[in-house]
């Protein structure tokens, strides 16, 4: 049964205020069969990304965005909230976006990472990436790069998409500055073109 | 050519000109401070005290400094000095890795003795408050005061008596402060984030008592800065010398908890206000109070009345200091705050008149001056907007969803000041064009280009443009929508001075005095005959080994001062649950002469998403016994993401007569304003205090529901 904030606030009255606490079950730690534990100190970590193979040997507490931002100079995806928030270090991991803030790099060996880094070619810009210069769909610059990574996700999934979809789509990202109007024209403009 | 001025049929400016750093921003290929990795460099990390007010007993940096990595590990706050807010930087360490140097500042034992405090602004003015701060918790401004109070009550019909305020926000820069440092024995490189290079260098060196030439900084791109990054602050010298420490390079960038508690924020504003206006809405008299808290001793001050012509007024400002973060500028500090108390009452006064608000605001308007469009922005805006199609105060129509409009008037400065800048036009074509000036996210590498290809008669990628480094031409910090009325005349006059040169060199290969030369379209030729001619190439071909290499600095007549503005808000309201919508904002504004139409729409739709912010959602919430700030994250600290933006139209007015001005910041000032006047207009309810939040909202038409919200 779902209860709407519309139905909840009628019922409720309008000035009360309702908390709700969840309790969530802690395992036994005892009851678990170990796996082999890794850490904490330095250990080898061998990632996919871009295409290409990278080798770095970090803690295992190191995530994905800050693995590759300071141990492979890949400073295009952005460190801004650090908490799975904004959508700055948005990147994809086996077709599906992530907030490579809150991914631990350990956790995605084995699979292709995409990041900004990987979608243009040479010179040449990704479709999206075009259009966003096209169209000014930046100020600062420093949301854009996992604006453009979540923009090409939503097009390679939906290569029509409308605006509602890429609205929602785009909804976990944030920018201070203020470019969404021309993002969202950005997107706009790439749908066809975007390759897969 | 001895006068400088701008072309009367301009290639490029004006136009709308895609950014020339577009590609390095789109690609990740922009290095900001943030990413800035130097060999050997190592992470610093600072200590805050968690206490909104504290005695510093005691810093221990031993087990910090034997921890794994560790490099350096300094105190900062003195034990027997104060701490004033949570946040209030108190030690540093440096470490090989983030992860080092986090488990290393876990390790700083401090020890603090808790002081009394206060966290709200009814605290810190209670009679019976604890006096937190060596003046005293509040600094009563002077009263200002105009023609004749009485006598304008007297003459009033109707009188407004209320409380409107305005909260306290962060600027929440995407790209948080700090800097990367790196020592080459006593000379200073540091990548910094900065909306202010050139004033960095300067405060770097006078901090760490080195020759203002030893220092270096770089900022090629920065992550927003919206007023709050004009120097190193506390964690910029705290970097270069935990890099002086270390022998290393140290980068030190602050994370979004600090950003939050420690690098500024707009202050409070609240005015108690008695306003008074004649049966046939004249403005007659204005007595208002007002106070605000800039945190822990800044100021708070903002203009009232705003714009409007109250000929008989009264004013006094106290700042109240609480044990929180200092404020800092933010994007047209007090205008906005100014605005909307006095908006908000604007439409309560025209109601009392029975009077249509746009009509009601250009009747009080002051006289007209040559950069005050008010009246004119007025009627075309409410004809665009459909303003005639506005119902009176409270949607009658049936159902939960209410509809409303709002408008607001707002103005601001701009205007430039010294800027200086280099040119240098090679033998084989390059022209390059330095300025130290810096990029925040406004476009100014951009129009740095289009002046210059302007003057050339060249497209704008066959300029280089550089900035962002305190070793080029003096140019100013980024600050109150200045940088384009300071750098393009610099850039205007010093490329004219270049040309010139060249002219000088390619007249007698054509045969031509050089005063008959003109450049466009790549070529240099004679005015009104472009046979006689040579291409841009050939002609800096007879420049010769020796480049022609020229200084120029900003001159009066290209730049001017002096914006207004006009918005219109339509919201639909919730009156169930309370949730505000806004679905268009139209955006009326000027700037001069519009340098990157492209850009300026940029600047203009960007202000107006910061103020829905402001009006809508974000909210700096300290606890009030704690004195610790509940939100300081971007999960609670709440910011409009896409589906929350309407349809904005804007609106420029170029006006090249007036020169540069600059709109970084006068498109924000309006905004919250009209929103909220809209959402009056909606409900029927009166909410005097930002931010408009669900459960505000329903309160209020409760409250008018019980007997109105007047």
């Amino acid at each position: 049964m779902s209860v709407s904030r519309r139905d909840f606030l009628k019922s409720a009255g309008v000035t009360s205020l309702a908390t709700a606490v969840t309790s969530v079950a802690v395992p036994d730690a005892a009851a678990q069969t170990g796996p082999a534990v890794v850490g904490p100190g330095e250990v080898p970590v061998a990632l996919t990304v871009n295409g290409a193979r990278l080798d770095l040997n970090i803690e295992p507490r190191v995530t994905l965005l800050d693995a590759l931002r300071t141990r492979a100079d890949l400073t295009g995806n952005k460190r801004v909230c650090d908490r799975g928030s904004c959508g700055a270090c948005t990147m994809i991991v086996d077709g599906r976006i992530v907030y490579a803030c809150s991914t631990l790099a350990i956790e995605v060996q084995g699979k292709q990472i995409r990041t900004v880094e990987g979608l243009s070619t040479g010179a040449a810009l990704h479709p999206v990436q075009q259009a966003f210069c096209d169209v000014d769909a930046l100020m600062c610059g420093f949301c854009t790069p996992g604006f453009v990574v979540a923009t090409v996700a939503i097009l390679e999934k939906h290569p029509n998409a409308t605006r509602e979809q890429i609205s929602k789509g785009l909804d976990g990202n944030i920018c201070r500055c203020g470019t969404f109007v021309r993002i969202m024209e950005a997107a706009m403009k790439a749908r066809g073109v975007a390759r897969g | 050519m001895a006068k400088y001025s701008w072309p009367e049929k301009p290639a490029l400016l004006g136009t709308p000109v895609k950014r020339v750093d577009g590609p390095d921003k789109v690609t990740g290929r922009a290095r900001y401070s943030y990413d800035i990795n130097r060999p050997g460099m190592i992470y610093g990390r600072i200590v805050r005290s968690p206490y909104p007010h504290a005695r510093v007993v005691s810093v221990d940096l031993a087990a910090a400094q034997k921890a794994a990595g560790v490099k350096a590990a300094l105190v900062y706050r003195e034990p027997g000095t104060e701490v004033m807010y949570q946040g209030d930087p108190v030690a540093a360490v440096a470490a090989d890795t983030e992860e080092h140097a986090r488990d290393a500042a876990r390790l700083v034992r401090v020890r603090y003795e808790p002081l009394p405090h206060v966290s709200t602004v009814e605290q810190a003015m209670a009679s019976d408050a604890p006096q937190v701060f060596p003046t005293g918790n509040t600094r009563q401004g002077a009263r200002e005061e105009t023609g004749d109070l009485a006598a304008g009550f007297a003459r009033a019909a109707h009188v407004v008596e209320q409380t409107y305020s305005t909260h306290v926000i962060t600027h929440v820069c995407l790209e948080t402060h700090g800097c990367v440092c790196e020592w080459d024995g006593d000379r200073l490189t540091a990548w910094i984030s900065t909306q202010a290079v050139i004033q960095s260098a300067q405060q770097f060196a006078q901090a760490l008592g080195i020759p203002q030439s030893n220092v270096h900084c770089i900022t090629q791109y920065m992550g927003g800065g919206f007023g709050s990054k004009f120097g190193p602050d506390a964690q910029g010298i705290i970097c270069a010398k935990l890099a002086r420490q270390a022998n290393a390079p140290v980068k030190l960038m602050l994370d979004r908890k600090e950003e939050h508690l420690d690098t500024g924020n707009r202050p409070s504003a609240t005015a108690h206000i008695r306003a008074g206006v004649t049966a046939d809405g004249t403005l007659t008299a204005f007595d208002g109070e007002s106070w605000g808290t800039g945190g822990a001793g800044a100021p708070s001050g903002f203009p009232l009345p705003y714009i409007y012509s109250f000929p008989n007024r009264r004013r006094a400002h106290k700042d109240v200091f609480i044990n929180a973060g200092l404020q800092r500028a933010m994007r047209a500090p007090g205008h906005p705050q100014g605005c909307f108390l006095t908006e908000i009452l604007m439409d309560e006064l025209a109601d009392q008149v029975k009077m249509d608000p746009v009509a009601f605001r250009i009747r009080n308007l002051p006289p007209a001056g040559p950069n005050a469009m008010w009246a004119q922005y007025f009627r075309d805006g409410a004809r665009r907007f459909g303003w005639d199609e506005r119902h009176a105060t409270g949607d009658s129509a049936p159902g939960p969803i209410k509809t409303g409009m709002g408008v607001s008037a707002h103005r601001w400065g701009g205007a430039g000041r010294g800027s200086r800048a280099h040119v240098d036009l090679m033998s084989d074509g390059t022209a390059i064009v330095k300025c130290g000036t810096q990029d925040i996210g406004t476009g100014t590498r951009t129009i740095v280009g289009i002046v210059a290809a302007e003057t050339f008669g060249l497209p704008i990628d066959a300029v280089r443009v550089e900035i962002g480094d305190s070793a080029l031409p003096f140019s100013g910090g980024s600050g109150g929508s200045t940088t384009a009325a300071s750098v393009t005349p610099a850039i205007r006059v010093t490329c004219t001075l270049a040309l010139d040169a060249l002219f000088a060199k390619v007249a007698p290969a054509l045969g031509a005095p050089a005063e008959d030369l003109v450049a466009e379209g790549g070529r240099i030729h004679v005015r009104g005959n472009a046979a006689r001619g040579m291409s841009w190439k050939d002609a800096c071909k007879l420049i010769g080994t020796e480049p022609i290499s020229v200084d120029g600095q900003w001159q009066d007549g290209l730049s001017g001062a002096g914006t207004s503005g006009v918005q219109f808000a339509e919201v639909t309201v919730d009156i169930e649950t309370g949730v505000v919508r806004v679905t268009r904002i139209l955006a009326m504004q000027d700037c001069g002469l519009i340098v990157d139409r492209l850009t300026a729409e940029s600047q203009a739709y960007g202000g107006v998403i910061a103020a829905i912010n402001f009006a809508l959602f974000e909210d700096r919430i300290l606890d009030r016994v704690t004195g610790q700030m509940v939100n300081p994250n971007m999960e609670w600290y709440l910011l409009a993401g896409l589906s929350d933006v309407p349809a904005i139209d804007v609106v420029l007015n170029n006006m090249p007569e007036r020169g540069v001005i600059g709109i970084g910041e006068p498109p924000t000032v309006s905004t919250a304003s009209a929103i909220a006047n809209a959402v009056r207009n909606a409900t029927g309810a009166t909410i005097r205090s930002l931010p408009l939040h669900p459960h505000k909202v329903l309160a209020a038409i409760e409250q008018q529901r019980a007997g109105g919200t007047n």
